[in-house]
C-alpha cells in the first residue's frame, strides 16, 4: 500500500469519533467481518487506527478505498459543510432524459480527466437516486491534494446539484462544465440558496417541505393550541386578546405552515426604498435616487425565528424568497417593521 | 283694644294675616291636591302591577303544567330521537365510503379554504398504487401551492402548458405522466423482488424508471448464455418500452435457435409488462425441468 494511501486513511479515521468508528467501518465495507472483529475497539484511539491501518494493509487498500472511506465520513458530517446550490437547463425541445449512471460516471470523470491530468474522481451512489462525487484537485505538474476535495451531491434526472463550498474556486466552472455535459444538461447556474444543511437544500428546492394535505379522511381537528393568556384578567381584555392572537395565530400558519421549517442560518435581500419623513431637514429623505442597501439575515434557524416573530408580536415580513412559486432573483421588498 | 289705638297698623296686620292664611291654606289644598293625585296614580300603579303578577303567575302554572305533560309524554319521543340518530350514522357512514371509493377512480379532491386539494391515486393491472397530491390555490392565475410529485415528473412543463387554459387537460396529463411511472416502477420492483433467481446481476434502473438494463439466464445455474437486455421508455406516459435491445453475453455468433430466442425475447419485453414476460420465463422453466 502507498505511503500516502496509508498517510490519507490514517487521518480520515482519526477524524472519526469513537463511538461512530464501527458505523462508518461497516458502511465501508472494506475490512471484513472478521478482519474487524480483531480489533479490540476499547483500546486507546491511536493503537485502534495502528491496528486498522494494518488490516487495510493486509487487503492492499487503494486510493480509491480510502476516496471511499473519506466520501463516508463526509456523509456522515455533512453539517460540517457549506453547500452551495447549482441548477442545470435543457435546451427548448429536448429528448426525454434517459439517464444512465454508468454512462454519467464515465463521461464526467473522462472531461476532467481530459483537462487536469492528475485528478482524483470517486463516486458513492445512494438509496434516493443521488450520487456523490469527490474529486481531489492536482494541476498538470502536482498531484491531487486529497485534502481539499470538493463534493457533489447530484440528483439524478432533475436540475439540481449541491457542491460543497470550497476556497479552491479556480477548478469551479470545470466542474460546472463537467456536470453538464455528463448531464446532458445545456447551462448551469448558480442559485442564491446556500446551507449547512443538505437535507433543508433539498426541500427547498424540490418543494418537499410541506407534505400535510387535506384529505377526506383525516380526522385532524383544528388544532387548539394554549395562548398564553392570563387568567386572572379581566375576561373581556381577554377576550379581546384571543381575537388578535386567534388572528396571527391564523396569518402565521397560512405562511409557514404546520411542518418543520426547512433549516436556512441566513437570507440576503437587496433593498431599494425611499424614506419620508415628517421632520424638515431629514438627511434621509427627499432624494431623487432611491436608497439601496443590503440586509442580512442570520440565525441559526432563521425560518423557524422568522415563523416565531408574528405571535410574538414583533413584526411583520413578506415571506422569505425561496417560498415563492417562482425562483425569481430580482430584488425583493421588505415591509417595514 | 290694639286695633282701635292703632287702626291703620291694625287692619294691615289683619289684613296681611288674612293673606298668609289665604296663602297657607291655598297652599295646603294644593298640596293635599296633588298628594292626592299621586296616591291616585300609585293606587293604579298598584293596580296595574298587581294585574301582571297575578298574569304572569298565570303563565308560570300553566307552562310548569305543560312541561309536566311533555315529560308525561317523552318516553315514545325518546325511541323516534333514537331511530332518528341512527339513520344519521348510517348516512354518515355512506357518505364516508363513497369518498373513500372515490379513491379508486383514480382522481378525487377536497376543497380547502384556498382552492382544492386534487388527489392523484395511480394504480398499474389492477394494484392500487402511490398516491400523489396537488394542493391548487383558486386565484387569478391559478397556481400550485404545494405537491407530493416527485421531482423528476415534469409538472413544471405540464403545468405551463395547461393549468390556465384547461385545467382538466392539465390533470390528465399529470394523471398520465403518474400513473405511467407508478406502472414502471412497479414492473422494476417486481422483478428485482420476484424473479432476482432469474437475474445474475443488478438491475440497472433510473429515478423516472425509464431505462432498465440487467442480464438474466432462462436456466439459473445451467450452461445456457445470459442474455444482456437494454429497455428504454422514450415515452413518458407509456408503461411498455419503446426500444427493446437484447443481445447475448457470450458475444459469439449464435446458433440460430440462441438468435430465434433472442429476437423473441425482444419481441416479448417490447408487447408484456416486464414482471409478466419474467413469470412466463419461470413457469416454462418449472415445466421444463418436470419434463426432463
Amino acid at each position: 500500500m502507498d505511503e500516502t494511501v496509508a498517510e490519507f486513511i490514517k487521518r480520515t479515521i482519526l477524524k472519526i469519533p469513537m463511538n461512530e468508528l464501527t458505523t462508518i467501518l461497516k458502511a465501508w465495507d472494506f475490512l471484513s467481518e472478521n478482519q474487524l472483529q480483531t480489533v479490540n475497539f476499547r483500546q486507546r484511539k491511536e493503537s485502534v487506527v495502528q491496528h486498522l491501518i494494518r488490516l487495510c494493509e493486509e487487503k492492499r487498500a487503494s486510493l480509491n478505498d480510502a476516496a471511499l472511506l473519506d466520501i463516508i465520513y463526509t456523509q456522515f458530517h455533512q453539517h460540517q459543510k457549506v453547500w452551495d446550490v447549482f441548477q442545470m437547463s435543457k435546451g427548448p425541445g429536448e429528448d426525454v432524459d434517459l439517464f444512465d449512471m454508468k454512462q454519467f460516471k464515465n463521461s464526467f470523470k473522462k472531461i476532467l480527466q481530459r483537462a487536469l491530468k492528475n485528478v482524483t474522481v470517486s463516486f458513492r451512489e445512494t438509496e434516493e437516486n443521488a450520487v456523490w462525487i469527490r474529486i481531489a484537485w492536482g494541476t498538470q505538474y502536482t498531484k491531487p491534494n486529497q485534502y481539499k476535495p470538493t463534493y457533489v451531491v447530484y440528483y439524478s434526472q432533475t436540475p439540481y446539484a449541491f457542491k460543497s463550498s470550497s476556497t479552491l474556486r479556480r477548478n469551479t466552472p470545470l466542474l460546472g462544465q463537467a456536470l453538464t455535459i455528463a448531464s446532458k444538461h445545456h447551462q448551469i447556474v448558480k442559485m442564491d440558496l446556500r446551507s449547512r444543511y443538505l437535507d433543508s437544500l433539498k426541500a427547498i428546492v424540490f418543494k418537499q417541505y410541506n407534505q400535510t394535505f387535506e384529505t377526506h379522511n383525516s380526522t385532524t381537528p383544528l388544532q387548539e393550541r394554549s395562548l398564553g393568556l392570563d387568567i386572572n384578567m379581566d375576561s373581556r381584555i381577554i377576550h379581546e386578546n384571543i381575537v388578535e392572537k386567534e388572528r396571527v395565530q391564523r396569518i402565521t400558519q397560512e405562511t409557514f405552515g404546520d411542518y418543520s421549517q426547512p433549516q436556512l442560518e441566513f437570507a440576503q435581500y437587496k433593498l431599494e426604498t425611499k424614506f419620508k419623513s415628517d421632520l424638515n431637514g431629514s438627511i434621509l429623505a427627499e432624494r431623487e435616487e432611491p436608497l439601496r442597501c443590503l440586509i442580512k439575515f442570520s440565525s441559526p434557524h432563521l425560518l423557524e425565528a422568522l415563523k416565531s416573530l408574528a405571535p410574538a408580536g414583533e413584526c411583520r415580513i413578506q415571506k422569505p424568497l425561496c417560498y415563492s412559486a417562482s425562483y425569481s432573483q430580482g430584488t425583493q421588498d421588505l415591509s417595514s417593521c | 283694644m290694639a286695633g282701635i289705638l292703632a287702626p291703620g297698623l291694625g287692619v294691615l296686620a289683619h289684613l296681611e294675616r288674612l293673606e298668609t292664611q289665604v296663602s297657607r291654606s291655598r297652599k295646603q289644598s294644593e298640596e293635599l291636591q296633588s298628594a292626592q293625585a299621586q296616591e291616585g296614580a300609585l293606587g293604579t300603579k298598584i293596580h296595574k302591577l298587581r294585574h301582571l303578577r297575578d298574569e304572569l303567575r298565570a303563565a308560570v302554572w300553566h307552562r310548569r303544567g305543560n312541561v309536566k305533560a311533555c315529560i308525561a309524554n317523552v318516553e315514545p319521543n325518546r325511541t323516534v330521537e333514537v331511530n332518528e340518530q341512527e339513520a344519521l350514522e348510517e348516512k354518515l357512514e355512506n357518505v364516508k365510503a363513497v369518498l373513500q371509493a372515490y379513491h379508486f377512480t383514480g382522481l378525487s379532491g377536497k376543497l380547502t379554504s384556498r382552492g382544492v386539494c386534487v388527489c392523484i391515486n395511480t394504480a398499474f393491472e389492477g394494484n392500487l398504487l402511490d398516491s400523489y397530491f396537488v394542493d391548487l390555490v383558486i386565484q387569478k392565475p391559478l397556481r400550485i401551492h404545494h405537491h407530493s410529485v416527485p421531482v423528476f415528473i415534469p409538472l413544471e412543463e405540464i403545468a405551463a402548458k395547461y393549468l390556465q387554459t384547461n385545467i382538466q387537460h392539465f390533470l390528465f396529463s399529470l394523471c398520465e405522466y403518474l400513473n405511467a411511472y407508478s406502472g414502471r416502477k412497479y414492473q422494476a420492483d417486481r422483478l428485482q423482488s420476484d424473479f432476482a433467481a432469474l437475474l445474475t446481476g443488478p438491475l440497472q434502473r433510473n429515478p423516472l424508471c425509464n431505462l432498465l438494463s440487467f442480464t438474466y439466464k432462462l436456466d439459473p445455474g445451467g450452461q445456457s448464455f445470459p442474455f444482456c437486455a437494454r429497455l428504454v421508455y422514450k415515452d413518458l406516459t407509456a408503461t411498455l418500452p419503446t426500444d427493446v435491445t437484447v443481445t447475448c453475453q457470450g458475444g459469439e455468433a449464435l446458433s440460430t435457435s440462441w438468435e430465434e430466442q433472442r429476437a423473441s425475447h425482444e419481441t416479448l419485453f417490447c408487447t408484456k409488462p416486464l414482471h409478466q414476460v419474467f413469470a412466463s420465463f419461470a413457469r416454462r422453466e418449472k415445466l421444463m425441468s418436470l419434463v426432463s
